[in-house]
């Protein structure tokens, strides 16, 4: 892992257009300011983790065995079963 | 002439017949293919899944790894049991996808079921979202509205889906 150090209002850049600056420093918490496309997700590492932990939990085990009694199985017709969100 | 036409587009598109430990046979064709470019957190290096309905259970639909046939998620349309969620798309989601109207695109929320299905979560913090053209999906975090990954789902508003 590369590791800098960074004083308040500093900065680094990640590539050409992803630049994170030092907004405050307070303790033992820091504020980071995030400059970054649109095309590119920000979020906190435990949200990240958090959906990948439920991801996990809904898949549950691995099913490797066939099944005992096979379900009668289709490809889900998603156009026809898509819900218009209700207007705000 | 319409019928030779319709033969031509078949042949281009095959019907394709797999075993899947869950649900045994299964035959789709390559045009209904979901591909996740951005893989599936939890599960990055899947990229192709088929949406699947299981007779008499057409509220949910199962997410089934090609990449990895031991692998399948409940997923179901979030608006059947949460009539007021809201979501906003992020920036990065509407343009990573090439989406620009409600029409493009469909939404499903994860489904966890408890190991004895006492109790069902939906995941409305990231619903995944496909684009219905291109059948490019991806998981997308919403930056407000404060839904949780595991919101219950009350008990009588569905039952659990079999298999889980």
């Amino acid at each position: 892992m590369l590791v800098l150090s960074r004083k308040l209002n500093q900065a680094i850049m990640i590539g050409d257009d992803v630049r994170i600056v030092v907004v405050a420093v307070d303790r033992d918490t820091v504020k980071l300011g995030i400059e970054a496309p649109r095309t590119i997700p920000v979020h906190r590492s435990e949200v990240y983790e958090e959906i990948q932990r439920t991801n996990r939990a809904a898949a549950g085990e691995p099913v490797e065995k066939a099944p005992e009694a096979p379900e009668r199985v289709r490809v889900a017709d998603l156009g026809r079963s898509r819900r218009t969100p209700p207007k705000p | 002439m319409i019928a030779v036409t319709e033969t031509t587009v078949e042949t281009a598109d095959q019907q394709i017949t797999i075993e899947l430990p869950r649900f045994g046979t299964c035959t789709y064709a390559e045009s209904e293919v979901l591909t996740f470019p951005w893989g599936l957190p939890g599960f990055a290096s899947l990229r192709r899944f088929l949406a699947l309905s299981l007779e008499g259970q057409e509220r949910f639909v199962w997410l089934q790894s090609l990449d990895d046939v031991s692998v399948a998620l409940p997923v179901a349309d979030p608006w059947q049991i949460f009539p007021d969620y809201a979501p906003k798309l992020p920036g990065y989601a509407t343009t990573s996808l090439e989406i620009n109207a409600p029409e493009d695109f469909t939404t499903l929320c994860v489904i966890v079921v408890t190991s004895e299905a006492v109790e069902m979560t939906m995941n409305l913090l990231a619903p995944i979202i496909v684009n219905l053209r291109t059948r490019v999906a991806r998981q997308v975090t919403l930056e407000t509205g404060g839904y949780s990954v595991r919101t219950p789902i009350p008990r009588k508003a569905t039952p659990a889906p079999a298999g889980a």
